[in-house]
Formats: structure tokens, C-alpha cells, sequence
């Protein structure tokens, strides 16, 4: 996302191009992935929306306040979690398996992250940025071994809960998943789309507004954000308290998406994911995670089912190379990748390339 | 030699005059704790204890090549866990793949380890000296995922365990209890690596020469010191003595491509409780990390025997007690138990 | 150039003006004012590091309106001097007075909202940023305070016009859109002073404003420096190396010398003060 330093205002295109390409974005990703040429099935953009909304939440306090946090899993799982045992067990009133239940639930993760994330960030904001890290890490990984324990019979271990966690106005069939409520039938996926708008134009709201440029001069030199008069202690508090929340949004429509919560939503797999999406696609810019986690999610589907390689067509092979055994570590590909960036251009990432790569071409253009 | 135990004695000493009262308390509670353990449950206790201290030198061994990267050179090098689980899988091909005697894959695996540790030094880290640490922690992070996803193309994704060698089965009689061989030979071999390792940093031209390096370096080299060599060393050194503890941990409990990242967690809870920059303080917190880990569960079980209070015996916190302690340092005292104030704050 | 003025003045022994200080107490802390009805005191101030002693029970009183420099050799401590009085660093001992208020334990943070600004001696700027952009955000804190949660606006409604105003006044209105990192030195370090003036301040505290600088452009913000003094009633507080800046336009000048004030008198005298010529030169000697 850049912001007007120019004298002139931007245009009124310039200045909501991250909501137009966030709409563009929704409405086209189902119908983009579930091509043949491409994935083939309509349900891994349901996924990809949601974990772009998980990794967009994540940066938020790493590429956006400078924060890096090796623990967001946890805030995922408050997300996942609440509304599961909540749905499950019910609550007083509130019968279990109820659709009010589930709202019961969502509001109770909203308020316990909120709070959750609050007082932890008042705790470990201050403590420079490795033992932050170190911090996030150590305590999403209680977080974890308690959730493992299963204390009172809640969280179910390590088989989570599967069973009964979902809500009455969802319906399963065959893998596809559509809501009713006020008496209409949505697909998931405009539901997941909806609301990934609705929490995603609210964080470039955030960004853009005059709170979230104080974070990005935070990140950018927090020295000179104190001399200047920035109490950026409390910004860094209200920065992880928005982005906990966020991840808790995500949480909610990945635990209905998957039908209920698994120990590993809160794993380091979970919160290292997270990182490694959130820098390949770019931590300097509002689309960054979205284009990390779309490259991340899209290897992982694609390169993991490539088997033989046809040249020039599947139809018409000359040559044929196996590339299955190799495409199957698609991670390791992706993990140099990552680390080629890191040592590179750490913060621009596959978006920042596409960028300048674009700024190269219109310059072109504009030239002939 | 009695000079150097003086010595020692004498810093510790110094060391332990700066704790508060709040400590000096919770020692004494600690040890009651402990001595109630032991006599209600003397067989377990023992058993337990020396299985903390095979777990605790196991992540002094781990631990120990991360403070050297960490205290010496500033790098945060989360690969270092997947160097130890590297000297695990190494010991097993050396043994069921290549027929080598345990012995002989004990000196090669780790050597093995170190020639990987340099790579890694060589390609990736020599170019985060000087950069931010956050960056460091990040690019390092990167090498584990390719390190794990190498390790499940070549020996596959489920755990491997080599078998143990004849001589080390079996035990002997301690007290109450029969401590398995296998285990007294790995706090032996731990031990004496560790005094090596410590030797070779604090007595020797070598070890003085890197440390004045880190506060010098042009200064250094104008000497005559070639730096970079000598950087690339001390990475080795810390890499053979981490694959040296992951082959002794392999035979025992095996290994699988999730080592790597459980152990680097365990890594840095070690170095951050013993303080960084300071190598004592891990060797010191590692012992108590795996103390604490095995006797917790044996001082709440004999806790609820005393007091007939059952609820005390809560299962599964022995997993949880590093990360509590980790997070109560930090907040409490960042530099931890002997470490230098404002290292990575 | 306007004088600092008579009222005021609780202690010591009465004075006409301040340039026949050297009287009463010889040289040192200034005899006529004491730090806490001064606009910006500081009292007895040190600060150590481990072993190093680098401000050593430093005092000063600068009046309202006044042109102070701090001048002294490399390592005196002027730095660190003005680190603590900004908050960037505790002192050791000591006090931080303004307006007569002891903002001693005031965080970093507060201080430009109590009416004390600073430039840095390193160019500290939001380097990715543009000039305007830069300037805008201090006039955002100043105007929201030191922590605020409007959400709700995009930012660049906020303060843009008076950050254009700042910027021209510092002479930087041809260079609004250039990224701060791709400036000149001098444009640099007035868009660091245009920083400081953003938030408002009534206390300018200015670190080394001409290094860098070539003849010409020293001499452009020597006046530009004078003119805010003038033009906003500021007070301003400079460390400076060059003494041509100093003679030109401080009104008084106060001489560190390993972390001690060894004189607190006009240009002029100091410049004949014995004591001031051994601390510089006598550096030198010890050197040959």
C-alpha cells in the first residue's frame, strides 16, 4: 500500500485501488483456482481466503509495525476453539449444536482474545524485538501443550473436536458447504467472502489511517517516532490487541470451515507457516501476505499432485519427466526461496517484485 | 587443576552474591520439595534424576553451540536445531546403513554435522554478521524448513532409531535403582565434550581471539588474525558439539524431521535462561531445564501423597515448565541468570 | 537581535545583562539565574557509563527568547547533554527543569508535548518517506498527542497543510515529494529542524545543525536558525563545532569540557577565556 506523498492528491482510483483489487480478488479466486488449468477444485479458495485474512492479520504487526511474532497460532486458536466448545457443550440458555449458540461462541473468542491479546501485549511489547519473538513463540507453545492436555475434557486433545462443533444453519454435503440464515441459502464461500471484505477493507482502513501511519514510522525508526512525541509503547499494544483480533476473525471461519478445531491450529507449523507466507509475499505492502499465502497454498496443492511433466501438452507428449518425487519437498523449493528473499529483498517479497516489475513495464509503455 | 576448581568456586561465588531474597526462597522451597520427592519415592526419584540429567546435558550440548553463535558472532541462528537432529539421522546411517560400530559413528556424524554446519556458515550466515537480528532469525529459520524437508526425502517422515550397541545395554545398580548403561555413557561423553568445548573458548589463544574479533574486528585482523577463518571454526565447533548430542539422543529416543524445531525451541530456552553471552549460564540452565522436567512430575506426585491432596498431580506439565520458565525470565530478568545486560534488547 | 530579558532573576547578585556574568562567581555556572525559573534548566546534571564519566554536574539556565550554543572538544559530553535533557537517556543525577516544571522522569515520548523539540546529530528521518510525509506525522502528534486511536480518517488529511508551511519556512517547499533518504546533507538537516518545529515547540534543541555543511549553506542556516528564534519567540539551544555560527548569532555561550561547564558568558568573552583556551588547545598539547 503506498500512501499520497506526493503533493497532488491521488486520484480517486489511486486512492481506493486496495478495495477495488480486494473485491476484484473475491470474485475472482473461486472461478481462477477450481479451473482445470489450475487446481481443479472449488474448495481450497475458501482456505485461501481465509488464511490471506490469518497471514494479513500477522503482518499487521510484523511488516506493518515491525513486531515479528512466532506465536500467532495462538490467537488463530481462540478463534477455532471458543466457538467449538462453545457449540459443542452449549452454554447456559443456549443449547449446544444451536445457531445462537455459535453467535454466543464468536462473541465470547472476540472478547477473550481481546483481552487475551491486551494484557499480553502489555507484558512483552516492550522487550526489543528477539525476545518479543522468542516470547510469542514460548507462550503460544503453553498455549498448545495446555490446549493438548485437555483440561476438563474441553479442547479434546490432540483429536480436537470433531464432532458436533458445527452449527445448526450450516449444512455439509459432499465437501460443499452452504449457510442458511434468514431464510436464504448462501454458498460458503460468498459468506467467507463477505466477510473477508468486510475485515480486510477495515484493516486498510486502519493502515491508512493516521493510527496505522504511526505504525509504520514506528517500524521504520522507532527513535525518532519516540523524540518526536509517539508513545510508541502503547501504539505496539493496540497494534497486537487489533491484530490478535483479526486472527481470531480468521479463526472463526476456519473452525466452520473445517468442522470443528485441530490441535494443530495452534501448532509452530501453524505460526511458522504464517511467517514464511507473510515475507515471500512481501511484508512491506497491504497484498503481500495475500500474494505469499496464495503462492504458499498453490504450491502446496499443485506441486504436491504434479507427477509427470508433459512437454509441449498432456496431449501431445515428446518428452515426459517425472518430476513427482522432487515437486513432493515443494518446501524446500519454497523454503530457499524464502530465505533468497530474506537475504535479499526481506521486504518485498514475490509483491514487491510484481511491482517493480509492472513499474518497469509502464515505464516502457510511456516511453514509446 | 585445583587452581582452575578455586577459580571456579570463586566465581560462582561472586555470581550467586547478586541473587535476591525472592531466590534464596525459592531454592529452599525447591529443595524440601525435592527432599520430599525423594524420600516418599526414592527409586523413581533416581531414576528420574538421572534422566533429567541425560536430557539436561543433552540440551547443554545443543544449547552450547547456540550461545557460542549467539554470544560471539550476534547471529540468532534458529538452525541450530536441525543441526542436532542432522547428527541423529547421521548416526543412524552411519550405523544401519554403513554397519558402523556406535563408536565410530560417534566421531563421524558430528564431524559430519560440522562439515554441514559450515556450509551453511559459509553460504548463508556469513552474510547476516551485521545485519539486524530479526533478519538472522528469519533467513535461519528458512535453512531449517529446507534442512527438515531434505531430511524427509532422504530417510522418509516416520521416526528412525538405531539399534543400541550390545556393550551399552543392560545397567547397574544405583542405590535403589539399576541406571541403564547407555545412559551413564552418554553423561560421561556429554560431560567431557563440554569441558572441552569450555577449555577451548576460555584458556585458549583460539577462543580469545574470536571474542576479540566480536569486539573488534578491524583491529583483530590488522593483528594478524584471519577472522573469517576463524568465525567459520568456532560455527564448526558449535555444530560438531550439537550433532554430538543429537547422536547420543538417537539411540535412545530416535529421531524424525520434527527434532529439528522441537529441540531448537528447547535451544533458545536454555540460552535465554542462562543469559546471553554467557556459556556457564547455559550449561547451568540446561541441567536445570532437564531437572526440572523429569522431577516436576515425581515432586507433585509425592506433593499429593504427603498431603493427600490428589488434584496436585497434574500430568503433562512437565512439557509446559520450559516455556513458563522461559517467559518468567524474560519479563522478570531479561538477561537471565548470568547473562550481560542489553545483549539483543 | 533581541536580549534576553532582565525579569525574572531570583538569585545571585543584580545585574544589569548577562554579559558582565564573569564577575561575581568568576567563570562556571552561570551566577544570575537558577534552573528552575529559567525555560530550560538543567541542574547538577551527570550521567555515567560504568566507569565513564560523561556529563559531570552540568547546569544551565537559558533564558526565555535566548540563542544559546554549547560548544566544547569532541567528548565533552554534549551529546549525552542533550540526550538527557531530551529524555533519550536517565541522568545519573540530577534535574531537567522547564518552564520551571521538573520533567526529570518524564518519558521521551512526553517531552515534545511539553514544549521541547530536538534535531539529530545523525540525521535521524523517516528515510522511505517524502518530505511532506515526514513533517506531516510530527504535526499529527503534536496535534493528536503521544498516543491517539482515530481510526477512522485517512491520514493524509490530517496536517498536511501546516506541514507544508513548515517545510517552506525551513526552505524545503521545492522538495515535498522527494524521499527524505534521497536528499542532500544540508536538506537533510533542515528537514530535520523542520521536524523539531513541527511539533510546536517553545524550547529548540538543535544537535550539530551545520556538520556537514558547506560555507554557503552553513551561513543560510545559521540565518534561517536566527530568523525562527526571532519570528516565533522561540528559545533555542544549539550544539555547534562551527564558530563562525556561534560568534554570528548566539547570545550566549556555554563551554563543556569533559562532561564539566567551565564557562557560561557571550561570545565574545568566551572566546578570550583562558580557561576555554586550554580546554581546546590544551587537548592538543597533551597530544604533541
Amino acid at each position: 500500500m503506498t500512501d499520497a506523498t506526493a503533493p497532488d492528491p491521488p486520484s480517486l482510483f489511486e486512492r481506493y485501488r486496495v478495495p477495488l483489487g480486494l473485491v476484484v480478488l473475491v470474485l475472482a479466486l473461486r472461478p481462477v483456482v477450481s479451473s482445470d488449468l489450475l487446481l481443479g477444485f472449488e474448495a481450497i479458495a475458501n482456505r485461501m481466503l481465509i488464511l490471506m485474512l490469518f497471514v494479513a492479520a500477522f503482518n499487521l504487526l510484523f511488516g506493518f509495525t515491525g513486531l515479528l511474532s512466532f506465536g500467532h497460532a495462538m490467537f488463530l486458536g481462540f478463534g477455532v476453539y471458543v466457538p467449538a466448545i462453545v457449540v459443542v457443550n452449549g452454554l447456559p440458555g443456549l443449547p449446544p449444536g444451536g445457531s445462537l449458540t455459535f453467535l454466543a461462541g464468536v462473541v465470547l473468542a472476540l472478547l477473550a482474545v481481546a483481552v487475551f491479546s491486551y494484557l499480553l501485549a502489555r507484558l512483552i511489547v516492550g522487550k526489543g524485538e528477539i525476545y518479543f519473538a522468542l516470547l510469542t513463540l514460548a507462550v503460544s507453545q503453553a498455549v498448545y501443550f495446555v490446549a493438548l492436555r485437555d483440561p476438563g475434557g474441553l479442547t479434546g486433545g490432540s483429536n480436537g473436536l470433531t464432532r458436533g462443533a458445527l452449527p445448526a444453519f450450516v449444512e455439509q454435503s459432499r465437501g460443499h458447504i452452504t449457510i442458511h440464515a434468514f431464510g436464504l441459502s448462501v454458498d460458503w464461500y460468498w459468506v467467507v467472502g463477505a466477510v473477508f471484505l468486510v475485515a480486510m477493507v477495515g484493516l486498510w482502513q486502519v493502515l491508512r489511517s493516521p493510527f496505522g501511519r504511526t505504525l509504520v514510522a514506528i517500524r521504520d525508526n522507532e527513535q525518532l517516532a519516540r523524540a518526536m512525541g509517539v508513545d510508541t509503547t502503547s501504539y505496539k499494544v493496540w497494534s497486537l490487541t487489533f491484530s490478535g483480533l483479526l486472527a481470531a476473525v480468521a479463526g472463526v471461519l476456519l473452525e466452520i470451515n473445517n468442522s470443528g478445531a485441530s490441535i494443530e491450529n495452534l501448532g509452530v507449523l501453524t505460526s511458522g507457516d504464517t511467517v514464511l507466507m507473510a515475507v515471500l509475499g512481501g511484508i512491506n505492502y497491504f497484498f503481500g501476505p495475500i500474494a505469499g499465502t496464495f503462492t504458499w497454498l498453490f504450491a502446496e496443492d499443485f506441486l504436491t499432485d504434479f507427477e509427470v511433466l508433459h512437454l509441449p501438452t498432456a496431449e501431445v507428449s515428446l518428452v515426459s519427466v517425472d518430476l513427482g518425487p522432487a515437486f513432493q519437498f515443494w518446501q524446500f523449493f519454497l523454503g530457499a526461496l524464502f530465505v533468497v528473499v530474506v537475504l535479499t529483498a526481506p521486504e518485498e517479497g514475490i509483491w514487491g517484485y510484481v511491482r517493480s516489475l509492472s513499474a518497469r513495464v509502464k515505464r516502457r509503455l510511456v516511453e514509446r | 587443576m585445583n587452581d582452575a576448581t578455586t577459580g571456579l568456586v570463586r566465581r560462582t561465588r561472586r555470581r550467586l552474591a547478586g541473587v535476591s531474597p525472592v531466590a534464596g526462597v525459592a531454592t529452599v522451597v525447591a529443595a524440601v520439595l525435592l527432599g520430599n520427592a525423594a524420600v516418599q519415592e526414592p527409586g523413581l526419584f533416581i531414576d528420574q534424576a538421572i534422566g533429567g540429567l541425560v536430557y539436561g546435558m543433552i540440551l547443554v550440548m545443543l544449547s552450547l553451540g547456540l550461545a557460542l553463535v549467539l554470544g560471539l558472532m550476534g547471529v540468532v541462528n534458529f538452525a541450530h536445531g536441525a543441526l542436532f537432529m542432522l547428527g541423529g539421522y547421521f548416526t543412524y546411517s552411519a550405523m544401519e546403513t554403513f554397519g558402523l560400530p556406535f563408536v565410530a559413528a560417534l566421531v563421524v556424524a558430528p564431524i559430519a554435522v560440522g562439515i554441514v554446519g559450515v556450509g551453511m556458515e559459509v553460504v548463508v550466515l556469513r552474510r547476516l554478521y551485521g545485519t539486524t537480528p530479526i533478519i538472522g532469525l528469519l533467513a535461519t529459520f528458512g535453512l531449517t524448513l529446507m534442512v527438515e524437508e531434505a531430511a524427509r526425502f532422504v530417510w522418509g517422515a516416520s521416526g528412525l532409531q538405531p539399534s543400541k550397541p550390545e556393550v551399552l545395554t543392560g545397567g547397574t545398580d544405583l542405590l535403589v535403582t539399576r541406571v541403564g548403561s547407555y545412559r551413564l555413557f552418554t553423561v560421561f561423553v556429554s560431560a567431557l565434550s563440554v569441558a572441552v568445548v569450555y577449555y577451548l573458548i576460555k584458556n585458549t589463544d583460539f577462543g580469545l581471539s574470536v571474542r576479540a574479533g566480536v569486539q573488534d574486528g578491524e583491529m583483530t585482523e590488522f593483528v594478524g588474525v584471519n577472522l573469517p577463518l576463524r568465525f567459520t571454526a568456532m560455527f564448526f565447533l558449535g555444530s560438531v558439539i550439537a550433532g554430538l548430542g543429537g547422536a547420543l539422543r538417537v539411540v535412545e529416543f530416535g529421531v524424525d524431521p520434527g527434532t529439528a524445531e522441537e529441540f531448537v525451541i528447547l535451544a533458545f530456552v536454555v540460552v535465554v535462561i542462562g543469559g546471553v553471552g554467557s556459556l556457564f549460564g547455559s550449561v547451568v540452565a540446561g541441567l536445570l531445564v532437564g531437572w526440572a522436567q523429569f522431577l516436576l512430575p515425581v515432586v507433585l506426585s509425592s506433593l499429593a501423597l504427603v498431603t493427600g491432596v490428589a488434584a496436585i498431580e497434574v500430568e503433562g506439565v512437565g512439557r509446559l515448565i520450559p516455556f513458563l520458565v522461559m517467559i518468567a525470565v524474560l519479563l522478570v530478568r531479561p538477561r537471565g541468570l548470568f547473562g550481560e545486560e542489553g545483549l539483543l534488547e | 537581535m533581541t536580549r534576553p530579558s532582565d525579569e525574572g532573576r531570583l538569585d545571585g547578585p543584580a545585574q544589569d545583562a548577562p554579559d558582565s556574568g564573569r564577575g561575581g562567581s568568576g567563570r562556571g555556572v552561570e551566577p544570575e539565574m537558577d534552573p528552575q525559573s529559567a525555560v530550560l534548566g538543567v541542574a547538577d546534571l551527570t550521567r555515567t557509563f560504568g566507569e565513564i564519566v560523561a556529563v559531570d554536574g552540568a547546569s544551565l539556565a537559558v533564558e526565555a527568547g535566548e540563542l544559546r550554543a554549547v560548544i566544547g572538544p569532541n567528548g565533552a559530553g554534549k551529546t549525552t547533554l542533550f540526550n538527557c535533557v531530551m529524555g533519550a537517556l536517565a541522568p545519573t543525577a540530577g534535574s531537567v527543569y522547564l518552564n520551571g516544571r521538573d520533567i526529570t522522569d518524564d518519558p521521551e515520548e512526553r517531552r515534545p508535548h511539553l514544549g521541547m523539540a530536538r534535531s539529530f546529530q545523525s540525521n535521524l528521518l523517516f528515510g522511505d518517506q517524502s518530505v511532506l510525509e515526514n513533517v506531516r506525522l510530527v504535526v499529527q502528534t503534536a496535534r493528536k498527542g503521544a498516543f491517539s486511536l482515530d481510526l477512522f480518517r485517512p491520514h493524509h488529511d490530517v496536517g498536511r497543510d501546516r506541514a507544508a508551511a513548515i517545510a517552506e519556512t525551513v526552505g524545503l517547499d521545492a522538495d515535498l515529494g522527494t524521499e527524505a533518504k534521497n536528499l542532500s546533507h544540508g536538506d537533510q538537516r533542515r528537514l530535520g529542524i523542520a521536524m523539531a518545529l513541527a511539533t510546536e515547540p517553545d524550547v529548540l534543541l538543535l544537535d550539530e545543525p551545520t556538520s556537514g555543511m558547506s560555507p554557503g549553506a552553513t551561513a543560510q542556516t545559521a540565518q534561517l536558525i536566527q530568523d525562527i528564534r526571532d519570528d516565533r519567540g522561540l528559545t533555542v539551544v544549539l550544539v555547534e563545532h562551527d564558530m563562525d555560527v556561534v560568534l554570528s548569532i548566539s547570545d550566549r555561550v556555554t563551554v563543556l569540557d569533559r562532561g564539566q561547564v567551565i564557562a557560561t558568558a557571550p561570545p565574545a568573552e568566551v572566546q578570550n577565556d583562558q580557561a576555554v583556551q586550554d580546554a581546546y588547545l590544551g587537548g592538543m598539547r597533551e597530544e604533541l
